[in-house]
């Protein structure tokens, strides 16, 4: 494997904590909408890359890896992000290396549920 | 402050949203670059967009490329991508206003939207400004338009206008009736003003009245009442003549006409239709009559140029 990212932090629950400060008195807790939010949104957005990459879209693939690592970085969701990045900017042996960053993401993405759903049980249990 | 939003993340939207309702602002929510468009394009749109960079449809800096060749006042944040230099140079480049870039660091989101009120606070009194100026400077033309028609002078030539020889018309004739001197009025009409305006323009038309205005100015004396009564309109009341000498003076008026066009000053050439009459002082009468009097003969000899140039041009035609 030619991938050059480096281990991470999976989740950085600090810049979670930051978003503590939208949350409105009396209603439901904003960092659990979040994380609803992205793990809702992931999926459809792996699916899109995946299709993408089979159909030759780079373009597709591309803009799909942007929104990855824009709502991966805004949560703290680090390794994720910098998986993301970097098939966003992939140029060389694309297919091969886009489809193992794909795997890669979904690796990932097993971490971060574990994680994500542990917080989210610990705010609204 | 009402405050569009348009963003593609889902996650960037709702921690925007989130942020901006908390600190009190009205958020317009847009998921892509059309909606972005057509939103700030309605009545009382938001004088505030955040705009994300990179949109599927038509992206950020397209929307600020486009407000801006509308000449449009919405303040634009961008939001750009964390290291991104040549997206920000480029949005700044396009009409953007600020950038804030992803990860959103809401601190920052606050300070920005803080300096972007000022300038839109500052923007909306010069606007308040300049509509004051604006009324003032409409109060001041009707106030001269006002004053205008309380004047006495006709701009254009300098004479007096129809209010002034009235008035002025009126004093004298009283007074030339107590002296019994002779008077007489001439009602002068410029013929082929409106060929002169179709041909050579408005400018040259002016030209020719102003022209009109001089040569009676030259023809009369200074005792003598001369206006522009509107239009292509002259009227000349001639006060205490010695005797009658109605004819000596309209011919010095064509002398000074015929001097005029032989100059070859101008492209046109001048002439009048006239009517002049006596005012004989036995009898009571209104200058408004009299003058209604000479505009009857000036017409009458209007007429006639007008039926012998048919004749002329009748002769001309080949049989």
């Amino acid at each position: 494997m030619t991938l050059t990212h480096t281990e991470t932090q999976a989740v950085d629950l600090a810049i979670l904590a930051i978003y503590d400060d939208a949350q409105i008195e009396g209603e439901p807790d904003f960092v659990v909408e979040l994380i609803d939010i992205y793990l809702n949104e992931v999926p459809r957005l792996f699916d899109t890359i995946r299709t993408a990459i089979a159909d030759h879209d780079r373009n597709t693939a591309r803009r799909a890896a942007h929104s990855l690592r824009g709502c991966s970085a805004n949560l703290g969701v680090l390794q994720m992000a910098a998986i993301a990045g970097e098939l966003e900017h992939l140029e060389d042996n694309y297919s091969t290396v886009a489809t193992e960053l794909l795997l890669s993401l979904k690796n990932e993405l097993e971490r971060v549920k574990e994680i994500l759903n542990a917080e989210r049980k610990r705010r609204s249990p | 402050m009402r405050i569009l939003i348009a963003e593609d993340d889902p996650i960037s939207c709702r921690i925007l949203t989130a942020n901006l309702t908390k600190w009190g602002h009205e958020v317009v929510v847009t998921r892509n670059g059309r909606d972005a468009w057509q939103a700030l394009h309605v009545q009382g749109a938001p004088p505030l967009a955040i705009l994300d960079r990179v949109m599927p449809d038509v992206d950020g800096i397209e929307i600020c490329r486009q407000l801006r060749q509308i000449d449009s006042p919405v303040h634009v944040i961008l939001l750009t991508s964390l290291n991104r230099r040549e997206d920000l140079l480029e949005g700044l480049e396009a009409g953007a206003d600020d950038y804030l870039t992803k990860p959103l660091d809401t601190h920052e989101l606050r300070v920005r939207l803080q300096a972007a009120g000022r300038i839109l606070e500052l923007q909306e009194s010069l606007r308040q400004r300049v509509r004051e100026l604006e009324e003032a400077i409409a109060e001041r033309k009707i106030a001269e338009e006002a004053l205008r028609n309380l004047s006495l002078t006709d701009q254009l030539t300098g004479l007096y206008n129809y209010r002034g020889f009235i008035n002025v018309a009126e004093h004298h004739a009283k007074t030339a009736r107590r002296s019994k001197h002779p008077s007489l009025l001439i009602y002068a009409d410029m013929d082929g003003l409106k060929e002169i305006n179709d041909t050579l323009g408005h400018r040259a038309g002016s030209t020719a009245i102003a022209a009109v205005g001089q040569i009676l100015r030259r023809t009369f004396r200074d005792c003598d009442i001369i206006a522009r009564l509107g239009g292509d309109e002259f009227a000349v009341l001639v006060t205490n003549m010695q005797e009658p000498e109605t004819a000596k003076v309209l011919e010095r008026l064509r002398r000074n006409l015929d001097a005029y066009n032989e100059s070859g000053n101008d492209e046109f050439t001048l002439a009048l239709s006239i009517g002049a009459v006596e005012l004989d002082h036995e009898e009571p009468w209104s200058i408004e009559d009299q003058m209604a009097r000479a505009d009857e003969v000036m017409y009458r000899e209007k007429r006639e140029k007008k039926g012998h140039e048919k004749a002329q041009e009748t002769q001309k035609r080949p049989a």
